[in-house]
């Protein structure tokens, strides 16, 4: 039964493909359970609870052992005045979690793939029916649609008067009867359709049964910085895709939705708008409840109390070696396959096993295929592309899994075990790092789980740390890397680049690689580096450095002419008031001004008019931009690339500054070779 | 067992005492008193403290908890079998769980039976209105050359008097 949607309303429905799709409805009303330390002191409650619904004494297997409860026949609202009732005496046990989702667990089933096949198989196949649907009207400015590309087995362009095109839309879908349906902006064009249906009276032909589940939308911290999601409306039996929204799609493409619904127990609808972080948790729920482990509904188990001293030693982070800010030529970059889930499994780590070391942890074994997957997908993406999106996503639900088990709400984790990973990820590193010296390598930089390394016989280290950590590393080898500065002149951690062996950059944290960059300058940097990529080693970069210039000059002579739209500033805010004027304030102001709803950790996008007053046009208003302010992010990004030259750094470009070997004679042996040698006697006449 | 926070106030065992006051006060309030390496100390605070790297912590009395929801806060509330209890106050534990304020609220009051304790934030919010109205006494400590504490939802955007000239104004307003 290929599963291709679920919904837990009155029971539960699956929606599954059989020829054509079919649902299929299942009465299951399933119990929450209930723990109280003592019950003779709640009798009356538990009475209650007897009559009114159905509360049965019970034992119920949790993650830190066997208790004696209750099992209650009732829904959450219940469930929350029990906990309201006993003050927070009371444990409850499986209360939010969704019903198809616990009802395909406990089945063994699982959306998106078919009997006898296994769950964790990247190899699975699907023969359904796919629309896309391009909307090229701005959802926040427009009423309805006016122009529509519908890509099916031809592409169909509507354009024309409002209700004429989705009349059409409609029609067109009607027809061709879709299984999944991926739609730019979908879940800001729904609620349009839907007003716009419910005033002529007619349905929205994309859901089977013309009813709708409907997300609401919420803003929230994720990894310090504001997110916000759109409400969203559901279509029953089919698989809605917002293309332009959805994290997973935009990672794992089709491919990866469908495994991540294939891995939650989510339908493909549902797992396609959750974050990589919520998909690890209904993973780890799905696990649970396949093994017959109740799910708490509220952690209220607090770490245990500490001396600051043990609180210092434990709460550090992952290690950092900072690099000499400059340019090598021929490094290696170490880094660790799925470092934290490796050291989770590797060394059972799980919030029971932290004082019960020899029982097999919940976390580690749930966790196990999931990082065995993600090393073949790894592996095989190399020769097939169709496991590029299998294999992002993957990263970013084992990436995730790590903070999860020190998130206050996940459901199985614990700070301590977050603070062991940690402490053993810097063992490690220090490990990978006395390995390689005493090898003969020189250690140039390290992040968490990665190490860049100047020697020969890479290959041997990796082999000799892979052999002593007991974890997977892989080796990428640079003809050369620039590691920026900090303003105090100490190498930048995560700001990066440089060429690899396959001839591609590699970017970290400069302007071409960053967000908010406005496109003309993320060209600009993006068309330099590609000349640079063209350099096959530090002596031949100095090589580059004219055309590289040239291409900033040309950039700083055609800025006055730069049509707004290619500086605009895309940005996520934070928040909605600000108490002080700054730029991002005043775009927030005109946005709203211009009718928009804002809400934290939504995208706007503007254009700086005049950077010392805070004016600003939103995107689609703009004529006018502070030459003066875009000049000086111009000036920003050429200083980021211009290092790689030595530059002078400033804004007037007549220096040339010799490279000074920041290494003296007696590192002879390790000492990185710096590309300083090959570019110390160019000629100024070079440059303007 | 009593901490003195200023000249006049004090605070003893066997309450509990909601305070709103400067960080540097409470610092030098614990860091100036020896005597509380004597008693078992108990610091809960969220995820990030503003206060626990300052506070002079050598005692082996010194333990802390960091619950990050307010269920955990109530179960470290409810175990706590402290001399002094100090709550670094964190709104966001709150955040969604307003349900838990009334026993939290109650827990701290349970608490300060035996113990000393103290609920402390350097501004007042919603959840710490809440959480002080069941305490025994509420303190508000404002530096005497400050301006009085402006509540969060005042606004802070700088706002002109009527009777006030703007300095940025270089012209008279009325003619």
């Amino acid at each position: 039964m290929w599963i291709l949607d679920s919904s837990g309303r009155n029971g539960v429905d699956l929606w599954y493909r059989d020829g054509s799709v079919k649902c299929r409805h299942h009465d299951y009303d399933p119990p929450f359970y209930l723990y109280l330390p003592d019950p003779p002191a709640f009798h009356e409650m538990i009475d209650a609870l007897g009559d009114q619904y159905r509360a049965e004494a019970c034992t119920f297997r949790t993650l830190f052992g066997d208790l004696d409860g209750f099992s209650v026949y009732a829904g959450r609202a219940v469930a929350e005045a029990i906990g309201q009732q006993t003050r927070g005496d009371a444990q409850l046990f499986n209360v939010d979690i969704r019903r198809d989702q616990r009802f395909m667990a406990e089945q063994g089933l699982y959306p998106c793939g078919s009997e006898g096949e296994s769950r964790y198989s990247p190899d699975f196949r699907y023969d359904l029916r796919q629309v896309e649907i391009r909307i090229h009207d701005p959802p926040s400015r427009s009423t309805m649609c006016t122009e529509v590309e519908l890509v099916h087995d031809r592409t169909e362009l509507l354009r024309g008067r409002e209700h004429t095109v989705a009349a059409d839309l409609f029609s067109f879908l009607e027809a061709i009867d879709p299984d999944v349906i991926l739609m730019s902006q979908a879940d800001l064009w729904m609620p349009k359709f839907r007003a716009y249906a419910l005033d002529r009276g007619i349905d929205i032909p994309l859901s089977r049964t013309g009813n709708y589940r409907e997300m609401d939308s919420r803003s929230y911290w994720s990894y310090g910085r504001v997110e916000h999601k759109s409400a969203a409306l559901i279509p029953d039996g089919r698989v809605l895709i917002d293309t332009d929204q959805s994290f997973v799609y935009h990672e794992g493409g089709l491919d990866g939705v469908f495994m991540a619904a294939r891995l939650s127990g989510l339908s493909p609808n549902l797992a396609s708008r959750l974050t990589p972080g919520t998909l690890i948790s209904s993973y780890e729920v799905y696990e649970a409840v396949k093994r017959g482990i109740v799910v708490p509904f509220r952690k209220s188990d607090v770490e245990v109390a500490r001396k600051f001293t043990d609180l210092q030693d434990a709460d550090r982070g992952g290690m950092m070696f900072q690099p000499v800010a400059g340019i090598y030529g021929n490094v290696d970059e170490i880094d660790f396959t799925s470092m934290y889930p490796s050291i989770i499994v590797n060394f059972n780590l799980s919030p029971e096993t932290l004082r019960h070391t020899g029982q097999p942890g919940f976390l580690a074994s749930a966790l196990e295929p999931l990082a065995a997957l993600r090393m073949e997908t790894k592996r095989k993406k190399t020769t097939n592309p169709r496991y590029a999106g299998i294999d992002s996503l993957l990263k970013w639900m084992l990436v995730t899994c790590f903070g999860y088990t020190g998130y206050r709400n996940a459901k199985f984790g614990r700070i301590e075990v977050h603070e062991a990973i940690t402490l053993l990820s810097r063992e490690i590193l220090m490990q990978t790092k006395n390995i390689a010296e005493s090898m003969g390598f020189y250690v140039l930089h390290g992040i968490v789980d990665c190490l860049w390394v100047r020697g020969t016989a890479v290959e041997r280290l990796c082999t000799e740390v892979k052999r002593k950590t007991g974890l997977s590393v892989e080796n990428e080898h640079f003809d050369w890397i620039v590691f920026l500065p900090l303003n105090n002149g100490f190498g930048a951690y995560n700001r990066y680049y440089g060429r690899l062996s396959d001839g591609s950059m590699k970017v970290r944290g400069i302007a071409a690689r960053r967000h908010d960059t406005p496109a003309y300058i993320r060209t600009m940097q993006q068309e330099m580096l590609a000349i640079m990529a063209t350099a096959s080693n530090p002596a031949v970069l100095g090589m580059v450095r004219d055309p590289v210039y040239r291409i900033y000059c040309n950039a700083v002579q055609n800025l006055p002419c730069a049509p707004p739209t290619e500086l605009a500033i895309s940005r996520r805010i934070s928040r909605t008031t600000y108490a002080r004027r700054c730029i991002e304030g005043a775009a927030v102001q005109v946005h709203r001004d211009a009718g928009l709803e804002i809400v934290p950790g939504m995208k706007i996008s503007y254009v700086v008019r005049d950077a010392r007053t805070y004016r600003v046009d939103p995107e689609w208003t703009a004529e006018r931009f502070d030459l003066s302010y875009y000049r000086g992010l111009l000036d920003k990004a050429w200083k980021e690339i211009s290092y790689a030259f030595r530059w002078g750094g400033r804004d007037t470009c007549g220096e040339w500054k010799a490279q000074k070997d920041l290494w003296s004679s007696e590192h002879s042996v390790q000492q990185p070779e710096r590309v300083a040698d090959v570019c110390l006697n160019e000629p100024d006449e070079h440059f303007p | 067992m009593r901490i003195m926070l200023r000249k006049g106030i004090t605070l003893q065992q066997g309450t509990f005492t909601a305070v709103i006051a400067p960080e540097p006060v409470i610092l030098s309030a614990f860091n100036e008193n020896p005597d509380l390496g004597r008693f078992l100390f108990l610091f809960l605070c969220g995820n990030y403290s503003r206060i626990l790297s300052r506070i002079n912590r050598t005692s082996s009395n010194f333990e802390i908890r960091r619950p990050f929801t307010a269920d955990q806060l109530l179960t470290a509330l409810k175990e706590a079998s402290h001399t002094v209890i100090f709550i670094e106050h964190d709104p966001t534990l709150f955040d969604g769980a307003d349900r838990l304020l009334v026993p939290v609220a109650a827990a701290l009051r349970d608490a300060g039976h035996e113990a000393l304790v103290i609920l402390y934030s350097e501004v007042m919010d919603r959840s710490f209105a809440a959480l002080a109205r069941h305490a025994d006494r509420v303190i508000e400590i404002v530096h005497a050359d400050e301006p009085a504490y402006r509540g969060q939802y005042q606004s802070s955007r700088p706002h002109r008097q009527d009777n006030v000239p703007n300095p940025s104004q270089k012209t008279l307003e009325v003619f």
